[in-house]
């Protein structure tokens, strides 16, 4: 033992981040398919829609949730910043494993890494643009989606949609909360059916004029 | 089958002469009934090339000398059977230990810094009586940590983890599944809050990042996720309820 890391260590602090990244990852997964469903209502009429957002707004679910969200993102990030390869030696060393390898799971951690930088990056433009046009209206979501945020979308759901099962399936396994091999079918299943209702509540958005007055 | 030609493409490196880069040499063999690997091995270096260094003590998967990556994939050479192989074979020492020389590496010495730091050994204050009766343990008890102690310390499990290949301090599933045993044992009396000082740091189990090459490639099949899993959430419940703990 050395002075240092005598002194520095502390299993309390390193389980409960450990924790914290399992209660943020949790939260923004039930987050992330609240809110695909939730904008889907879209596919059901521009009422509906509009009716949806209202009546967050007008119980301030909103109010409460937008701000739990974005603090939820940040905190998930940071905390699972510590097991990144940040170093370029690290980095190198697990790319030359994962192909000596040749195992999927191993593949999928890379994965997870790689879609997180797309989200961090297409969230926060994601999240300002909503709320720069505030309050959410299907006028406004079709303006912005016809208006060039198309592929950015595309981009984003695929990414959200993979980083939150592959975080999913880790949690569970991890946990040990479920048998590995039989899983991993439903979580497949339910990441194509995910993002399958992600693109045609897109494509909804994008083919549909909405006019203003609508709202 | 029988009558394939094998190519063994082996890394050669000797620490004692590092002027010589390491590289991949190729050797071809012609496979014979029931050929494993580690026969193959031996041959290679009866016929063909006396340098060859590996490992090899019990030739039936007791000892864990012979664990090298086949094909990129950690495993036995004496339980590897050429006939489930291709005809091109890839051969090249277990990352993370100590590389001895081309296909040998020194697990021993990583394996003892780990008894050693997780105090791996039953910790009790009753002083032994030789004439007593010994005491009964029930049986899954028995059985869990039989199940437990299987484990042949190969380092497949270390060779095949991608926070063991980062990380150098991370302790792996042979050192978890090692302390679950002891955790459910009864005859040790360490209380959980020792067992959370060793095991509850990203040095130990949350270092795991769930990957489970290790569960995957396992020689002797010791159900690892679910070892892993005890460990994490023995030490969770620490985390929560400990006062004492720093």
């Amino acid at each position: 033992m050395i002075l240092q890391k005598l002194l520095a260590k502390s299993p309390k602090l390193e389980t409960r981040l450990e924790l914290l990244e399992l209660a943020t990852g949790l939260m923004l997964f039930g987050f992330l398919q609240f809110h695909m469903f939730a904008v889907s209502s879209i596919i059901l009429g521009v009422d509906a829609f509009n009716r949806d957002s209202a009546r967050m707004d007008e119980y301030y679910l909103s109010y409460i949730g937008i701000p739990l969200i974005i603090l939820a993102l940040i905190v998930h990030g940071l905390v699972a910043l510590r097991k990144a390869p940040w170093k370029i030696q690290e980095m190198r060393v697990f790319v030359q494993h994962s192909r000596r390898l040749a195992h999927l799971d191993t593949w999928a951690w890379g994965v997870q890494i790689l879609t997180a930088l797309i989200i961090l990056v297409l969230a926060a433009t994601h999240i300002w643009s909503v709320l720069v046009t505030w309050p959410i209206e299907a006028a406004t979501s079709a303006a912005r989606i016809q208006g060039g945020y198309f592929s950015n979308f595309v981009l984003l759901i695929v990414a959200a949609e993979i980083h939150a099962m592959v975080g999913l399936y880790r949690i569970l396994v991890k946990w040990s909360w479920i048998h590995r091999k039989k899983f991993t079918n439903y979580l497949v299943y339910a990441t194509i059916g995910m993002v399958g209702l992600g693109f045609l509540t897109l494509l909804v958005f994008y083919f549909r004029s909405i006019p203003k007055g609508l709202s | 089958m029988a009558d394939r030609l094998l190519t063994f493409s082996i890394f050669r490196y000797n620490p004692i002469t590092p002027e010589i880069p390491p590289r991949m040499q190729e050797y071809q063999l012609e496979e014979t009934m029931g050929m494993s690997l580690f026969i193959a091995l031996n041959r290679l270096r009866e016929e063909l090339d006396p340098s060859l260094m590996f490992d090899f003590v019990c030739r039936a998967a007791i000892c864990g000398s012979c664990a090298m990556l086949i094909n990129g994939r950690p495993g036995l050479a004496c339980k590897t059977l050429t006939q489930d192989m291709p005809d091109r074979i890839t051969v090249m020492p277990l990352p993370v230990f100590k590389l001895v020389g081309d296909l040998s590496v020194d697990t021993g010495v990583w394996f003892r810094h780990l008894n050693v730091r997780t105090e791996a050994w039953i910790h009790t204050d009753k002083v032994f009586n030789p004439e007593a009766i010994e005491e009964r343990m029930d049986n899954p008890t028995a059985q869990a940590i039989y199940d437990a102690e299987r484990c042949i310390e190969c380092g497949c499990c270390i060779g095949a983890c991608a926070t063991a290949n980062m990380r150098a301090d991370f302790m792996g599933a042979a050192f978890l599944n090692r302390i679950a045993r002891f955790m459910i044992d009864p005859r040790d009396e360490r209380p959980m809050a020792q067992y959370f000082d060793v095991v509850g740091t990203d040095e130990g189990v949350f270092g795991c990042i769930g990957l489970m090459a290790c569960d995957d490639l396992c020689p002797m099949e010791i159900p690892l996720q679910g070892q892993l899993a005890f460990v994490r959430r023995k030490m969770a419940q620490m985390a929560l309820k400990c006062a004492r703990c720093k």
